[in-house]
């Protein structure tokens, strides 16, 4: 997470598992599954839609099943910059701040009148500024990400409040936003709400990317050793320009679709999705010290969030319990794998 | 001058945070000459407590290095306001000879639960504290659905002043004398080797995982002074009322100078560092400048804080 942790990490590349073995050089085949195949989160998502299905009349139609894939995908498409982001060893806290911004300073611009597709683009341009500053900055001078994005999120936010007066702001969503993200919107006439067809692709491209392109080997190499991926010739600076950059625009992303899940702006409507995020990457197995996880693992995550949060809502918990049980689910999978090596390993 | 000035910063990360608090006094008597006057310095000090002991609290996670990181001291501040106003007061347990050991050792206890996870379970800082700041969060809604008031009690005093003397100095005095009767021991020595490299330390013959759960157990229990300054201000028990503190207490320790990585700094520096954060809100409050405004502003003197921080520490090794 900063310049020292993460030019100090000889054994970052190694896996958990491999760890717990040294010095055998052979891995098990159940092993070796374990590591590469996100068993117990795939299991997870089972077991939750079984349970939650069962125990809770009327969770498999198809309006409340897609309104659980909907709210995931806001979740989900929050947490794919994180997934970069933290891959290559840094944190992005800048995430709610550039939610809520877009969410606001579009909703104001359409209240302007102006064409829909011109506020979205000003938007992203916005909130690709910012990444290319997080990114920049954190680089470049060597500080601490956590700072600079818990930096720039404030100002982002203030800036856009004070913009907006304090979020009141009068526009309203074009019909077509609206429908892109309600239950019953339709894709080319097919009955999937847009918005979850963009979770897929978001899904599919992040995969192909990650990992069948130089890309995503240069993504991957910077996170396990970046001075080792520079000597190598990989342009570190532009991997995490790029990681930061990416997670300004899908976080801006979501503030622009739940414009039309809500039909307002809405300020502070990105707060939730900071450690929420941060628990759907964290869940689905993506390491902190990066280079280990991928974001097939935080679509994952972001399912067993949603899943567990219906699964609570439907038994009647408040959001008091909801929070317990987060962090209770956050350790027990953390604790179950997402293990560091002992000090006594690292001498 | 100028390059033995730089020179001193440069290996004075504290030097930065003192410039800069001392600035912000003088433009605050500047705006209002009366700011340090008998009749507001003790309400000013017991507002400023919260966000100084939060730092401090926040600290000790960061100097035990390898990515160490406490983001549940907030909601313990929290919990430990909630559990005075709604369990202790009114109770035998109500007042401080019984409440404040309560809530210290409550304060230590899920400190050292977040260090046990941390150094025994070898779950990452970020997460288990992540984990931790969930189950607070929801146990201080749960036992506060709604705020509640607490009648007069003796924290109020906390918030203003003893006599002449405001509340705050005890409160915030409390953990700074506590940190330098431990610099005094080999304590904090032990704390900052570890921070700075476990493997060197372990190899050293230091129980790396004992500093590190010490550690954590030391910002709980500072957490839970910070709780009791907090009941002070607010006079009521409030599950919202920590997130104001959550981000403001990272920043305080990185303004301060407090190497994030570890292995360098102390609470000294985050209090300052709170102090600068609450002195330019307050300033900016005072020229009316609106509270979005004051809000990028203290973005802005957070990025560059540490901006410079960054350049004068590495010199000329962080020029393109």
């Amino acid at each position: 997470m900063t310049v020292e942790a993460r030019d100090d990490r000889p054994g970052a590349a190694l896996s958990a598992g491999a760890a717990a073995s040294s010095g055998v050089p052979e891995e098990s085949l159940a092993r070796r599954i374990w590591r590469t195949v996100p068993v117990l989160q795939i299991l997870s998502v089972i077991v939750l839609l079984v349970v939650t299905g069962t125990t809770i009349s009327g969770f498999f139609t198809k309006s409340s099943l897609y309104t659980t894939l909907i709210l995931a995908s806001f979740l989900g498409i929050a947490a794919a910059g994180q997934t970069l982001v933290i891959l290559i060893g840094g944190i992005d806290l800048s995430v709610p701040a550039i939610i809520s911004g877009a969410n606001l300073v579009a909703t104001l611009l359409a209240g302007k009148h102006w064409p829909f597709g011109l506020a979205i683009a000003f938007v992203l341009v916005g909130a690709a500024v910012v990444g290319v500053v997080n990114g920049f900055v954190t680089h470049h001078f060597r500080v601490p990400p956590l700072i600079v994005t818990l930096a720039t999120g404030a100002i982002v936010t203030g800036a856009t409040l004070g913009w907006t007066r304090g979020g009141q702001v009068s526009g309203s969503p074009p019909g077509w936003l609206t429908s892109f993200s309600s239950p019953i919107g339709t894709v080319f006439g097919i009955g999937i709400p847009p918005v979850i067809v963009l979770w897929a692709v978001i899904a599919i491209v992040m995969g192909i990317v990650l990992h069948l392109t130089v890309t995503g080997r240069r993504i991957y190499a910077t996170g396990a050793n970046e001075r080792a991926a520079d000597l190598s010739g990989v342009k570190t600076e532009k991997v995490w320009i790029g990681a930061f950059t990416v997670s300004a625009i899908s976080s801006a992303m979501v503030g622009i679709v739940l414009i039309g899940f809500t039909g307002q702006g809405e300020a502070g409507v990105g707060d939730p999705y900071l450690f929420l995020g941060l628990a759907a990457v964290l869940v689905g197995g993506t390491s902190l010290v990066g280079a280990r996880g991928d974001y097939w693992r935080t679509v994952l995550g972001a399912l067993i969030m949603i899943l567990f949060t219906t699964l609570l809502i439907g038994h009647g918990a408040g959001l008091a319990v909801q929070e317990i049980f987060i962090g209770l689910l956050i350790l027990l999978f953390v604790g179950v794998y997402g293990r560091e090596q002992r000090v006594r390993d690292r001498v | 001058m100028t390059a033995r000035a730089f020179q001193y910063v440069r290996y004075r990360p504290s030097a930065f945070a003192v410039a800069l608090l001392a600035v912000l006094i003088v433009a605050n008597l500047i705006v209002r000459p009366d700011f340090l006057g008998p009749g507001q310095i003790s309400p000013t000090l017991g507002t400023l407590a919260p966000f100084a002991i939060a730092g401090m609290a926040s600290t000790p996670a960061f100097l035990s290095g390898r990515g160490g990181i406490d983001l549940s001291i907030a909601p313990l501040m929290g919990f430990t306001n909630i559990l005075l106003v709604t369990k202790l007061f009114g109770t035998v347990l109500g007042g401080p000879e019984f409440a404040v050991p309560i809530l210290l050792a409550i304060g230590a206890a899920v400190g050292a639960i977040n260090g046990i996870m941390i150094a025994r379970l070898r779950i990452p800082p970020v997460i288990a504290t992540l984990g931790t700041y969930f189950v607070l969060s929801g146990l201080d809604l749960h036992l506060v659905p709604n705020p509640v008031t607490a009648g007069p009690n003796w924290t109020n005093h906390l918030a203003g002043s003893i006599g002449p003397v405001p509340g705050a100095l005890l409160t915030v005095g409390a953990p700074l004398l506590l940190w330098f009767a431990l610099r005094r021991s080999p304590y904090v020595d032990a704390l900052l080797s570890v921070g700075d490299h476990d493997a060197t330390a372990f190899s050293s013959g230091m129980n790396v995982d004992a500093v590190r759960i010490s550690a954590y157990a030391l910002g709980g229990m500072v957490a839970g002074i910070g709780g009791i300054a907090l009941t002070g201000l607010v006079r009521s028990a409030d599950a919202q009322v920590f997130t104001d503190y959550i981000l403001v207490a990272l920043a305080a320790v990185a303004l301060g100078g407090t190497n994030l990585a570890g292995g360098r700094g102390g609470m000294l520096l985050s209090a300052i560092g709170a102090a600068s954060i609450f002195l330019l809100s307050n300033l900016l409050t005072n020229l009316h400048a609106s509270a979005y405004f004051i809000q990028v502003a203290y973005g802005g003197v957070l990025f560059i804080a540490v901006l410079l921080g960054a350049r004068l520490l590495s010199g000329a090794a962080a020029a393109p």
